[in-house]
């Protein structure tokens, strides 16, 4: 690549919420590369609850593909410098 | 305007689908099985068809299905359409996919367990659009229960396009007006004559209007530079992955994967259409928007040829 590309580097700013009776963490929040896909947050998450399912919701409105980047749910729906991850055991909404 | 999103909605692939070799437990090996893929299905919605077609020959075990094209597993959560858009520069027909039941590769592909695993897919896709639209996605979540089967059914039949809009148009997703776009991006718009319209009260809009192209570079805007140099080596195709546009959202940040110096868009392929880029962006969206409300154009860039230095 010819110029450095900001992305590449770029750290996300992801803050992890418990919804209805999921476990609360006690580090919410985190920081991973934009370039990583949202699988990463799911699969970090059900390690440190130690659960096989959650229910992994952005903005409390949808959950996202896994596929996703991080970067590109940031750059869409993230607000005040962090992207709002909320998890539940059951499903919260819809 | 119903004629040309029907015609969206009946469009279908012609599929010829082979059974991997490695799951051939038979002599002679079956014949592939040829099926009409809506263009705004999914493929695991397909396997009911096709299983039957393979299920005396296959090994035992329990199926985990997936496809790949030419050795690329396809991703199960795009629709058929566009997977065959991106995929196929040049359309094949039949489109030629491999089929697997066993060996499903979890690093590569999320697990589906079949038509659960599209549904949830699907109605997030729609939450994730309407939550762009409208700021929150209420009217997803308010639906009825017999509105949201009805609204599935819809789609997995690809065939009842009348009970789709009646059902999404509680929705409140909207269609989308015409935009005129003299503001926004007057610095990057040629001077195109104006084109008259008229809007729900009757008064008369002049203006340039907000044309496909005019979106593409607003997403893109990194392959549309000012110096337009004619690069007049012979050049390479590449397919750039699917842009995603939700209908009314027009500022969606795109990643740039290249550096674009040279890169060029070539074309602008939307349900199988090339379209011609001065159409209004507003009928594109309300005519060729998939059914989770989301616009998906597959973009085919052209890049300059690396020139290879030769050892003489």
């Amino acid at each position: 690549m010819a110029a450095d590309s900001p992305s590449s580097v770029r750290k996300v700013v992801v803050h992890l919420r418990a919804t209805g009776d999921a476990p609360i963490l006690k580090q919410a929040k985190f920081k991973i590369p934009g370039t990583d896909k949202f699988a990463k947050v799911i699969d970090f998450l059900c390690r440190q609850l130690h659960r096989e399912t959650l229910f992994v919701y952005v903005n409390s409105a949808f959950s996202p593909n896994p596929d996703e980047l991080v970067i590109d749910l940031y750059n869409n729906f993230g607000f005040d410098g962090k992207l709002v991850v909320n998890y539940a055991c059951s499903m919260a909404w819809g | 305007m119903m004629e040309a999103r029907k015609y969206v909605w009946e469009g279908a692939i012609p599929l010829q689908i082979h059974l991997h070799e490695s799951e051939v437990t038979t002599l002679p090996p079956p014949l592939p099985a040829l099926i009409l893929a809506p263009r705004i299905g999914y493929l695991p919605l397909l396997v009911p068809h096709i299983k039957p077609h393979f299920s005396s020959t296959l090994p035992p075990g329990i199926d985990t299905v997936w496809f790949d094209y030419k050795g690329l597993p396809l991703k199960w959560y795009i629709p058929t359409g566009i997977l065959f858009d991106l995929l196929c520069a040049e359309p094949e027909r039949p489109w030629n996919l491999t089929v697997h039941f066993r060996g499903y590769p979890g690093n590569i592909l999320i697990p589906c367990e079949g038509e659960d695993s599209v549904k949830w897919s699907f109605i997030n896709s729609l939450k994730e659009a309407a939550y762009i639209i409208n700021g929150n996605c209420k009217s997803v979540m308010n639906m009825s229960q017999p509105d949201q089967v009805e609204l599935w059914r819809s789609v997995i039949n690809a065939g009842n396009l009348e009970a789709y809009i009646r059902v999404s148009s509680k929705l409140k997703l909207g269609t989308v007006g015409d935009e005129y776009a003299a503001d926004l991006y007057s610095s990057s718009l040629n001077s195109r004559q104006s084109i008259g319209d008229t809007d729900s009260t009757g008064q008369v809009k002049t203006g340039k209007c907000f044309t496909l192209l005019d979106a593409v570079k607003s997403l893109l805007p990194e392959y549309f530079p000012y110096k337009s140099l004619n690069n007049e080596e012979s050049s390479r195709e590449e397919d750039k992955d699917e842009e995603k546009v939700p209908s009314e959202n027009l500022s969606e940040h795109v990643e740039s994967c290249y550096s674009s110096d040279d890169a060029e868009v070539k074309l602008v392929r939307i349900q199988g259409i090339e379209p011609k880029l001065e159409i209004p962006f507003s009928w594109v969206v309300n005519n060729l928007v998939n059914p989770e409300h989301f616009l998906h154009l597959c973009v085919c860039l052209k890049l300059p040829q690396v020139k290879i230095p030769s050892d003489t």
